[in-house]
């Protein structure tokens, strides 16, 4: 059985709050807010970027548990914000951590889900005894346009989990993925902003594809929502994973410790994956977690997590973490963005 | 014996028509010219310059000179950041103890004002370490980390230092070829910006373009015929970690103190004796560092004795510190300022120094440190 | 641009003394800031003295004013440490944050 042997999240000091931005482009900032279910979001500093931040949550995640990194074969890199366009982060990361030289590594991109798209890879390759471990990051400085709804939206994070097939926290009992050619949010080479289709990234593209990987999940393992204690939902906003948690069955309950979109913003590849930071601090043994990411363009990965035991030996503080923040004005966040 | 038997320095500041050899020209035509010299009298040159090589793509310089003058002989560059002139200095002084019958220059020059603030600030970071360089230390920076540490330690504020730089300023205001010739006021330091705190715009010495020239002899019977002739007693050079992390203690120039004491030794004088001197104000701090390191006061008193101005002219102090202006009003062309410095004692000791004269000077000291602390050079002259 | 190499090179040294605890010797807060450091200006710098007694520099991030004082606990952390052209080779590097 493969799955979570441990893991870690990182998250920059800096936030700015809705109205800030709603202020500055003459919106009604209760509007925006109650459109968004967005009140305040990260903002990564000038001198940070995904590889810093993912060294920061590689570390935590192996802070936690003493392994041989030799053993750690499978480094795997996903961002929509990669540092290069050609040039892997994941050795980077690899080398910063003390990671070498006898290992895979290889940067992930589809959208948000480029990290769980890796975390299915990587299980395969653990499942087939290449690797005992695999080191596995979603990291993202999230860009959005100035006034556009992606500037209250698009945040800074990192998640990084440690694969393995032993003394596991949470197993990977089984995955799905769902894709298909849908255009609903994208970018260009050499284009700083990522483009989106307004209302058509709602019906057709986060709904319907989270909708066709869960589905196709509960039918291959015979479950339903009734059988998990959280589940947790990319967050492109406070709206949509409340909307696609009611339209699959789950309650209120079990999603609203997910959600850390209202008050860290969508950070990317990191978004669900901080979801589950959040679950995670809760979850008793032997809890399901039904945790499904949407990357755009488009596709969604699902999953069914079984906590084990030995989460409370490794259970990370995330709520008092995350209070650790500073708030910045708008021309601060110009500048720790390169905006300006 | 060795003498310096004249001195030609162009004005400092920012000289726009002028590039770093059309000052380098004017300097050793001004003192050749002054001396009633040829350019075929001149056995060997020396040349003192830091930032050629980084900013104008020059490092050949010394053959340049050779264009310049038209001449064949030896010619020698050093480097040492902003000791490159008093290094210029000992290097010449060292070929004279070995060479019998020389006749030489020595040159000090620098041309920063062509480029911009933040490539000049670049340029001078050479003189740190790379590691310095990475961590976005400036050269202020540097002496700034000094500065808090001697305020912290001897519980002095930004004001003692601002001293410094109203003394040199006044001194400046005497001093015809000084960058800035205007006083200054404790206010005017104390509300000018931070460029590194708690070093401030006028507790700096400014980026200044500049030449200074001075002849140098062994040969006795020249000495004798000059109208003005000054006996280089000692010139010593002392070196010391390029980090400031490395030294011993950080806030002193340890390379000062043992090139001091290696001069004194050499000279056979005192403290005490030493009528004049020019020390290395490249900020406000360094001027007091200096007068404890060079064992003029004691150390952690700088701060308190800086106030009593007794190192300013007019003051009737048994020593006069900077009476050029220093760096900090005389202007800083790096390369040029150790020469400068020489030139300047040169003028006290031969009653040249015009307005700003001391009276019944015998001995003068010169002062040059490069970088934050990793060479130092102390020159004593006598008449 | 700076070259890869020497940032090569350094990157190897840095491993090491990442995620170091320390403690603040001197500091000073850089205002005239050189060409790959302008746009972070204003900026403090630390000379610190790691656990095992070796020295190190680097600017101070994520501080309040506070925190610039002798003696001040600090953790290195991985940053990008200075801006260099479009094309070059990003140079990553040690920073510290207060504790």
């Amino acid at each position: 059985m493969v799955g979570i042997v441990s893991y870690g999240f990182y998250v920059p000091k800096y936030r700015i709050k809705t109205e800030v931005i709603a202020n500055v482009w003459g919106k009604n900032p209760e509007d925006v807010k109650k459109s968004l279910l967005i009140a305040e979001k990260t903002v990564a500093g000038i001198d940070e970027d995904s590889l810093t931040m993912a060294f920061e949550s590689a570390s935590s995640a192996l802070s936690s548990v003493d392994v041989d990194r030799s053993k750690i074969k499978i480094v795997l890199f996903g961002s929509e914000t990669h540092p290069y366009a050609v040039n892997p982060a994941s050795t980077i990361l690899a080398e910063f951590l003390g990671i070498e030289k006898n290992y895979l590594a290889y940067d992930t991109e589809f959208a948000c889900k480029a990290a769980t798209g890796a975390l299915i890879s990587a299980q395969g390759l653990i499942k087939s005894g290449y690797s005992d471990f695999a080191l596995i990051t979603g990291s993202d400085k999230g860009m959005g346009k100035t006034h556009d709804v992606l500037e209250y939206t698009a945040a800074s994070g990192s998640v990084s989990i440690l694969l393995g097939k032993d003394d596991l926290i949470s197993e990977i009992l089984d995955f799905e993925s769902f894709s298909s050619d849908t255009p609903d949010f994208w970018r260009r080479e050499g284009i700083r902003y990522p483009s989106h289709g307004g209302r058509f990234t709602g019906k057709p593209s986060y709904f319907y594809h989270i909708d066709g990987s869960s589905k196709s999940l509960f039918k291959k393992t015979g479950l339903s929502p009734k059988d998990f204690a959280f589940a947790v939902f990319h967050m492109p906003n406070g709206k949509f994973p409340i909307q696609v948690a009611s339209s699959l069955g789950f309650s209120s309950a079990q999603i609203k410790d997910s959600l850390v979109v209202n008050y860290l913003g969508n950070s990317y590849t990191a978004s669900a994956l901080m979801g589950l930071m959040a679950v995670l601090e809760k979850a008793k043994t032997g809890d399901l977690i039904f945790l499904c990411a949407y990357g755009s363009g488009a596709g969604a990965d699902s999953f069914v997590l079984r906590v084990t035991r030995n989460l409370e030996k490794r259970r990370k503080e995330f709520v008092k973490a995350i209070k650790d923040k500073k708030y910045i004005n708008y021309p601060t966040y110009l500048k720790y963005m390169e905006i300006i | 014996m060795n003498y310096i038997t004249g001195y030609y320095t162009t004005r400092f500041g920012e000289l726009w028509d002028k590039s770093l050899f059309d000052l380098v020209e004017e300097a050793l035509r001004g003192v050749l010219k002054q001396n009633n010299l040829e350019s075929s009298q001149i056995d060997a040159v020396f040349f003192g310059n830091m930032l050629a090589g980084v900013l104008e793509n020059n490092l050949h310089s010394t053959s340049k000179i050779a264009e310049i003058l038209k001449i064949n002989v030896p010619i020698f560059r050093s480097e040492a950041a902003c000791a490159s002139g008093g290094v210029a200095f000992n290097l010449a002084k060292t070929y004279l103890d070995a060479n019998p019958n020389q006749n030489i220059l020595v040159i000090g020059a620098e041309k920063m004002t062509d480029y911009s603030p933040e490539e000049t600030i670049t340029g001078l970071s050479a003189a740190a370490s790379g590691e310095e360089q990475e961590a976005g230390l400036t050269f202020s920076g540097l002496y700034a980390m000094m500065a808090n540490l001697y305020i912290e330690k001897y519980h002095y504020t930004e004001e003692n230092l601002a001293y410094v730089s109203v003394k040199n300023h006044y001194h400046g205001s005497l001093n015809e070829k000084a960058h800035f010739r205007r006083k200054i006021s404790i206010e005017n330091v104390l509300q000018s910006p931070y460029v590194a705190y708690p070093l401030k715009v006028l507790d700096s010495s400014p980026i200044s373009d500049g030449a200074s020239a001075v002849v140098l002899t062994n040969n006795q019977d020249i000495a004798k015929k000059q109208k003005h002739t000054v006996t280089i007693l000692a010139s010593e050079v002392a070196t010391d970690t390029i980090s400031l992390k490395g030294r011993k203690n950080l806030e002193e120039i340890l390379a000062t103190k043992n090139a001091a004491d290696k001069a004194f030794k050499k000279a056979k004088i005192n403290r005490e004796d030493i009528g004049v001197a020019e020390v290395h104000d490249c900020f406000s701090i360094a001027e007091i560092l200096a007068m404890e390191n060079l064992g003029f006061w004691k150390k952690g008193q700088g701060g308190e004795r800086i106030k009593e101005l007794s190192t300013m002219y007019g003051n009737n102090g048994d020593l006069i510190v900077n009476t050029s202006g220093g760096l900090k009003a005389a202007g800083h062309p790096v390369g040029a300022t150790g020469i400068k410095q020489i030139g300047e004692i040169f003028l006290q000791l031969t009653k040249q120094a015009e307005k700003r004269q001391v009276r019944n000077v015998k001995y003068g000291l010169a002062h040059n440190v490069g970088g934050s602390g990793g060479t130092a050079v102390v020159t004593i002259l006598g008449i | 641009m700076i070259s890869p190499i020497k940032i090569w090179r350094r990157q190897k040294e840095i491993r090491k003394i990442l995620g170091k605890k320390g403690k603040v010797l001197v500091w000073t807060k850089i205002y005239m800031a050189g060409s790959d450091f302008k746009k972070y200006a204003p900026y403090p710098v630390v000379l610190v003295e790691l656990e095992n007694k070796e020295k190190i520099y680097g600017q101070l991030v994520d501080y309040r004013d506070t925190d610039l004082k002798i003696g001040k606990e600090v953790i290195s952390i991985l940053r990008k440490v200075r801006s260099s052209t479009d094309e070059g080779v990003i140079a990553y590097g040690v920073k510290f944050k207060p504790l």
